[in-house]
């Protein structure tokens, strides 16, 4: 077998031809967002937005059948109900915002699980989870693209302003930005993200393509530019190895790509040459060295 | 105080949150150029007068206003200071691209940085001695240089009066004595500063002025008439040493046999 017929000719069918595309174009916008949900401390946001946005869909696809983006509109309010839900329930009670928001999201789970279960129409609550590479429709791939340019022009035009909220909060109302409203863009962003990745992927491990790359980087990386540029490298590269070694093994595509970032992240932990464990035991080891315990 | 020129005045602020009156009637004068101390026990109000500097609380009574304008003009002229705590010091950005913040608000999004924006990120940089960190990430820098990446972001902006909340926490000794001697300097530049400060002996050494509050003004002026015992008193309102004899304890004290 050749070189070609190994990384080239899988490819020769139309379906790996649109999951790989579809792939590629997230993995851009993935790394971009992902970066700055890890930066922001909010991972754990984006995993119960995933699961969240389950109701939204049952709902819009019992109205308005399979159209994406009704697919996308009714997410999007299940996901932005979530979010605001539980920033409302943590300032009116005594709720904390992270309980707040692991119940809610656990509700609208459920309710979406429930809703499905009564659909006149059979939907695969396995292709919502853990997605399909199978089918991914050329509509998909102009959902994929328009999401991810989206995504990257936000980058571009806010870029400022996300650095600054991101870092800065104070310093960035301080001086006049509209911290609200870019927490509402990413949260959109990430919504819309995690839709268009619902069918290469499924939702909720589409949240892998964001998440791993950018916690990966986290671990190499002392620059902001140079975080995003390789969190974004690093998802490409999962997706084309991820979705290739989903043709030879008939494993699931979603889950051939999080296994890659999976393997790529235990790696970067442990041999990181600053923050992995293997530099800190070193140095931990050096320490213990230096302190000479005597009785006297 | 005849003062001719007083950059921020506040008449008769109030500022409540929801029943909570954090600060009454609050009336003083900031002369330009003055480096300002702002005391009190926790919960004084100190934070709210900082943020109320900036604009961002509703005045439930009078105004402030900075300059000869009224407040929501004067944004640019201000700079703030959060506390270092509130960052995340291990974000990967270099000292250069955080002095480079302050100059985000002067330009649209599409715009790139000027020569003017360089100069100005250089002379910051230059003037509080960390032009050779320019270049490292912020993770690897102690406190106090810290606290001057901080103050070099403030200077970029090219803001003339510096509103710093506890900028002097969690600072060593050799830190607080430099972070002092840059403010005196600053004074000597007419650079206005407003700052909340916990220490007394600090506000002594490093400041000209204070404004002693507690929820109402106690006392403004000159740092050492603001700290008098009796003004100490009435802001702290209990005693400051609960038990003024120090070896009563070692006299009562009773001792294992």
């Amino acid at each position: 077998m050749t070189l070609k017929e190994l990384f080239i000719s899988p490819f020769s069918y139309g379906f790996m031809q649109r999951g790989l595309v579809s792939a590629l174009l997230l993995s851009i916008s993935g790394g971009l967002l992902g970066s700055i949900l890890v930066l922001r401390r909010l991972s754990l946001m984006g995993d119960a937005l995933s699961h969240s946005v389950l109701p939204g869909m049952a709902i819009a696809w019992l109205i308005f059948g399979p159209s994406p983006v009704a697919l996308f509109i009714g997410a999007l309010i299940a996901g932005l109900l979530t979010a605001l839900g539980s920033a409302a329930l943590s300032r009116l009670t005594k709720v904390k915002e992270d309980a707040a928001f692991g119940s809610l999201f656990i509700v609208f789970f459920g309710a979406g699980v429930a809703l499905l279960s009564r659909l006149p129409v059979r939907i695969n609550l396995e292709n919502f989870l853990f997605g399909s590479i199978l089918s991914v429709s050329p509509s998909d791939i102009k959902l994929s693209l328009s999401v991810s340019a989206l995504t990257v022009a936000v980058f571009i035009v806010a870029r400022r302003g996300i650095l600054l909220e991101t870092f800065d909060p104070l310093f960035h109302r301080a001086t006049g930005g509209k911290g609200g409203f870019i927490h509402a863009l990413l949260l959109i962003l990430t919504v819309l993200n995690l839709v268009a990745g619902m069918q290469t992927m499924g939702v909720v491990l589409s949240l892998g393509l964001f998440l791993l790359p950018a916690v990966t980087a986290y671990l190499w990386c002392e620059t902001f530019l140079k975080l995003l540029l390789t969190a974004c490298t690093l998802a490409l590269i999962s997706s084309f190895s991820g979705i290739l070694i989903s043709y030879y093994t008939g494993i699931a595509s979603g889950a051939c790509i999080v296994l890659c970032l999976g393997a790529i992240f235990i790696i970067s932990v442990i041999f990181s040459p600053t923050h992995g464990v293997l530099s800190k035991l070193i140095e931990t080891a050096k320490q213990q060295r230096s302190v000479n315990h005597s009785l006297d | 105080m005849s003062d001719a020129h007083n950059i921020i005045r506040f008449r008769e602020v109030g500022v409540r949150y929801g029943a909570h009156t954090a600060l009454r009637d609050l009336s003083l004068d900031i002369p330009c150029g003055s480096i300002n101390a702002i005391l009190g026990p926790n919960g004084a109000g100190k934070s709210t007068f900082l943020k109320a500097c900036l604009g961002w609380l509703p005045l439930s009574h009078g105004e402030i206003r900075i300059g000869d304008k009224h407040l929501e003009h004067a944004l640019p002229r201000l700079a703030y200071l959060p506390q270092r705590q509130t960052i995340d010091w291990d974000f990967p950005i270099t000292v250069r691209r955080v002095v480079e913040q302050g100059r985000y608000p002067r330009l649209k999004p599409w715009q790139k940085f000027q020569a003017s924006d360089h100069n100005a990120v250089n002379h910051a940089l230059d003037e509080l001695g960390i032009m050779s960190l320019a270049d490292r990430p912020i993770s690897q820098l102690s406190a106090g240089q810290q606290q001057r990446v901080f103050l070099a972001r403030a200077l970029a902006q090219g803001a003339d009066i510096f509103l710093l909340d506890e900028p002097f926490t969690g600072l060593d000794a050799t830190a607080t004595e430099e972070l002092a001697h840059i403010l005196r300097s600053w004074e000597v530049q007419g650079r206005t500063v407003l700052a909340a400060v916990h220490d007394f002996d600090l506000a002594k050494k490093a400041f000209g002025r204070g404004i002693l509050l507690a929820n109402k003004l106690i006392a403004s002026g000159p740092i050492l008439s603001v700290l008098t015992e009796a003004n100490i008193e009435s802001a702290y309102k209990t005693p400051r040493l609960l038990e003024t004899d120090p070896l009563k304890h070692a006299r009562s004290a009773s001792f294992p046999s």
